[in-house]
């Protein structure tokens, strides 16, 4: 501190800086994040307090119902009124029925199928997470075009013609596929194929030669995998006897998967130059979207076998998926065109001045950032179709909605509804939320990179 | 498709091909679709044709006039049982917009409470209202039907012992009872005073405008013209004498007699769709709110603006342009899931005409075709309204 007027300096100012004085206790620390957060004013504190007692009483009633007053050991719902009346869970009901609200009323010796089947899923997109996995693209690609066959063999089991054979060990192929290129991407960092040709061709060959001999390995994959698919012999189970988590799962997995592709497809015809194509796509869109879905099912349900030649039989089960498939679609298609109706002109442009065709530009320039920028509302929709698929109880599928429903129908547990609902609905939650969370996720990473 | 051998020359050398012009390639492509198209629906029709006279269904309308023969648990208007199948349509499209009134309007109110919740400067509050949401949203909708039917109103006590609220307001587990009006001799005279007082306060708001944009004068019209709303009716009515009576529910026998009574089914409906949709709705008000910029509340402070204006008069009308549009497509949901109803047995338009009549008349193509195109024409219309309504909150820039 010095005068200013003072003209004559004996020595150079220095500026020194006094110490920072610490925060007020009352606005750093929980107590600080209190003040500001739960009790800035006589309102707030009021607020805080009714919520708080919010928040006790129906936390400690669920809690109280659900695990301090529940009983888990008794043979019928009587037993439970008995003990506890209706102040606590009866849960014997439910852990009785836990494998049928699960796998349906798919026998119970064969239910390692279904595992197995869904092992192989997690099998097949697992390397979508490991980052030093190049042919990411193929791997999801592959999942999403041979799993099915694969899957649909373990599941519904019963004689494989010729065909069917094939077609499985294609599926098979595909997963084996998957885990050697992960092994050598991870070892070499070349892809199963590439290292195949490297390795079997001599190393003076030209590279087209090389990817010859790769080709051929994978086709001995294919010849190893047609001897082992023929060896299975897996009984015939009805989709009759699917139900529970594994149907909801099967019609939303085929909705989901379906819905992309067609979306896309549809979104492009929307927004085609052709009048014809933008007519049709236009009436499938806005038809599909304006009823719900419950009358596309009754439709398909009582129409599909009218319009099929006489004698043709679908089973209820491919009626709902279709139904399903076709409205998910329609929506999928409004998601898609909101994304492309996003992207500036000047992209198309670019694309076109640098000789991109249509397709490729669609599929180059344009579609990965509509995807992109629609991350949000294409897992929404997933989210949506997911929770949707209770409707094919209403037609009488037994789902894990229905499955629920029918624990307190069960003569021993008549009456049980809410503990089978309170346990679908945590089902439900955690596949929901997951999906939304992920969502989330992704389109932080994506807008991290975007950022750069 | 249109995948081209040689992209490098595209467009350049129109003569080099006709394989390779665009119009022509369009020309090709769309009629190859559409005779696809054809070629499906045709076969559709003939096996339809064909598959009916097997089991002989016919595809007629007549039978609209056809007396259907069984009753329907609840009509918003009046029907018998030997009615025509028409009648039970219109029973049914009765019931459908019932539900999606009331349920929309249920949806709103608490749409917007939690909406504001969900901004709230307490942390607590906040974080209620956001897992309200989380959970509601990420839990199928016909679940928390079925729960709320099964779960709550099976299980409420039996008429002997209902729950009631000063005898007016009853719940049981045959459905919820309130006091019906029934309007006297000169009850006719206040609707009209109502009606009266309502232009009247519409007047006085035009005319408060203008005034206000002619000389920057002032005049509280919103809360004056309520209170005409409100006094001139009233007042009415008290001279004329109270012409109006209520009809109590009285418990005679086994079950409550008189009042209004709303069955369970629809109680859990309209609870379920309206505590659903309202998680929607409050994510809707909550991003139209921050989509406000806060320079806005800013410049409408240093303007001078008071603070409970700047809500009403900055704030709200940039908000509803972003809220309103997903606002409408989720009235238009409710309406569509209110189709959920025949998970429980009420009988909306679905579960009546798609589901009863279609399985005692066998009509499966007419009854279809209805339905569907019901739910369009609701559709359509609202779609009218929101491009209406788009074109008028245009941002107008000059």
């Amino acid at each position: 501190m010095s005068d200013s007027t003072n003209t004559t300096r004996t020595q150079p100012l220095i500026f020194q800086p006094k110490p920072e004085r610490a925060a007020p206790p009352s606005t750093v620390g929980v107590v600080g994040w209190m003040r500001q957060n739960l009790f800035s004013s006589v309102s707030n504190t009021l607020m805080t307090i009714l919520g708080a007692y919010i928040v006790y009483v129906f936390l400690a009633s669920v809690l109280n119902w659900a695990l301090f007053n529940a009983v888990w050991e008794a043979e019928n719902r009587r037993e439970c009124l008995d003990l506890v009346g209706r102040s606590g869970a009866c849960w014997p009901g439910v852990i009785e029925w836990f494998d049928n609200l699960i796998y349906g009323l798919y026998p119970k010796d064969q239910i390692w199928r279904i595992n197995l089947g869904f092992l192989a899923l997690i099998l097949w997109v697992a390397p979508l997470w490991f980052p030093k996995v190049q042919s990411k693209v193929a791997i999801g690609i592959s999942a999403v075009m041979l799993y099915p066959f694969l899957a649909s063999y373990f599941f519904l089991g019963g004689d494989k013609g010729v065909f069917w054979t094939a077609l499985v060990s294609a599926g098979l192929t595909g997963l084996i596929w998957v885990w050697l290129t992960v092994f050598t991407e991870l070892r070499y960092g070349t892809s199963f194929i590439r290292t195949m040709g490297a390795i079997l061709g001599n190393s003076g060959k030209s590279e087209e030669e090389q990817l010859k001999f790769g080709r051929l390995s994978l086709i001995g994959v294919f010849v190893i995998a047609v001897v082992l698919v023929s060896q299975w012999e897996l009984s015939f189970v009805s989709t009759r006897q699917w139900g529970g988590l594994f149907l909801t799962l099967v019609i939303s997995g085929i909705g989901i998967t379906f819905s992309l592709p067609s979306g896309i497809m549809l979104a492009l015809g929307r927004r085609s130059t052709m009048p014809l194509i933008r007519m049709i796509c236009t009436g499938f869109i806005e038809l599909f979207r304006s009823v719900p879905l419950i009358t596309i099912l009754f439709m398909f349900n009582t129409m599909l076998p009218l319009f099929l030649p006489v004698g043709v039989e679908v089973n209820q089960l491919v009626r709902a998926i279709v139904a399903v498939c076709l409205f998910a679609a329609a929506y999928m298609a409004e998601v898609i065109r909101g994304g492309l109706q996003a992207i500036p002109k000047g992209q198309y442009e670019a694309a076109a001045a640098m000789g991109l065709g249509y397709w490729q530009a669609t599929t180059l320039i344009i579609m990965p950032q509509a995807l992109k920028i629609m991350i949000p509302t294409i897992v929404g929709n997933f989210i949506g179709l997911f929770k949707d698929t209770t409707l094919v109880s209403i037609i009488g599928l037994f789902d894990l909605l229905n499955m629920a429903r029918s624990v307190g129908e069960d003569t021993r547990w008549l009456g049980l509804f809410i503990e089978p609902f309170f346990f679908i609905t945590m089902i439900y939650f955690f596949f929901c939320f997951l999906m939304s969370q992920y969502s989330i996720n992704l389109e932080r990473k994506l807008e991290a990179g975007a950022r750069r | 498709m249109a995948i081209t051998e040689s992209t490098s020359m595209r467009g350049s050398k129109p003569s080099s091909s006709i394989l390779n012009n665009e119009t022509f390639r369009s020309i090709v492509f769309q009629f190859v679709t559409v005779v696809c198209i054809f070629g499906l629906g045709w076969f559709f029709v003939t096996n339809t044709i064909e598959n009916m006279s097997q089991r002989g269904m016919s595809a007629g309308f007549d039978f609209l006039d056809v007396s259907a023969g069984f009753g329907i648990s609840f009509t918003l208007i009046p029907y018998t049982e030997g009615d025509s199948y028409f009648r039970v349509f219109q029973v049914g499209i009765a019931n459908t917009l019932l539900v999606a009134v009331i349920s929309i309007f249920g949806a709103t109110v608490i749409g917007l409470i939690v909406g504001l919740m969900r901004m709230s400067k307490n942390w607590l509050v906040r974080t209620i209202a956001r897992w309200y949401i989380e959970i509601l949203r990420n839990t199928p909708l016909l679940l928390q039907i079925i729960a709320w039917f099964f779960g709550v109103f099976n299980l409420l006590p039996r008429p002997r012992n209902s729950l009631d609220w000063g005898g007016l307001f009853v719940l049981n587990n045959r459905g919820f009872y309130m006091p019906s009006p029934i309007p006297g001799d000169g009850f006719t005279m206040t609707l009209v005073a109502l009606v009266i007082a309502i232009i009247a306060a519409v007047g006085l708001r035009r005319w408060a405008r203008k005034r206000q944009e002619a000389t920057g004068k002032y005049f509280p019209a919103m809360s004056v013209g309520l209170a005409v709303i409100v006094a001139l009716p009233l007042a009415i009515f008290l001279l004329s004498g109270a012409p109006l009576a209520w009809d109590v529910p009285v418990l005679q026998g086994f079950n409550y007699r008189g009042g209004m009574s709303v069955p369970p089914a629809l109680c859990a409906l309209v609870l379920a769709l309206a505590i659903y949709t309202s998680c929607f709705i409050a994510e809707i008000v909550r991003s139209g709110v921050q989509s406000v910029s806060h320079g806005q509340t800013e410049a409408a402070r240093a303007l001078g603006v008071k603070p409970s204006w700047t809500m009403r008069l900055i704030i709200l009308p940039q908000a509803l342009r972003v809220i309103i549009p997903p606002l409408i497509s989720q009235y238009l949901n409710v309406t569509k899931n209110s189709s959920l109803a025949i998970a429980i047995g009420f009988p909306d338009l679905v579960s009546v005409w798609m589901n009863t009549s279609l399985n005692q008349s066998g009509r499966a193509i007419p009854i279809v075709a209805m339905t569907m195109a019901f739910y369009c024409i609701v559709s359509l219309f609202v779609s009218l309204i929101m491009n209406a309504y788009n074109r008028r909150i245009l941002l107008k820039e000059r």
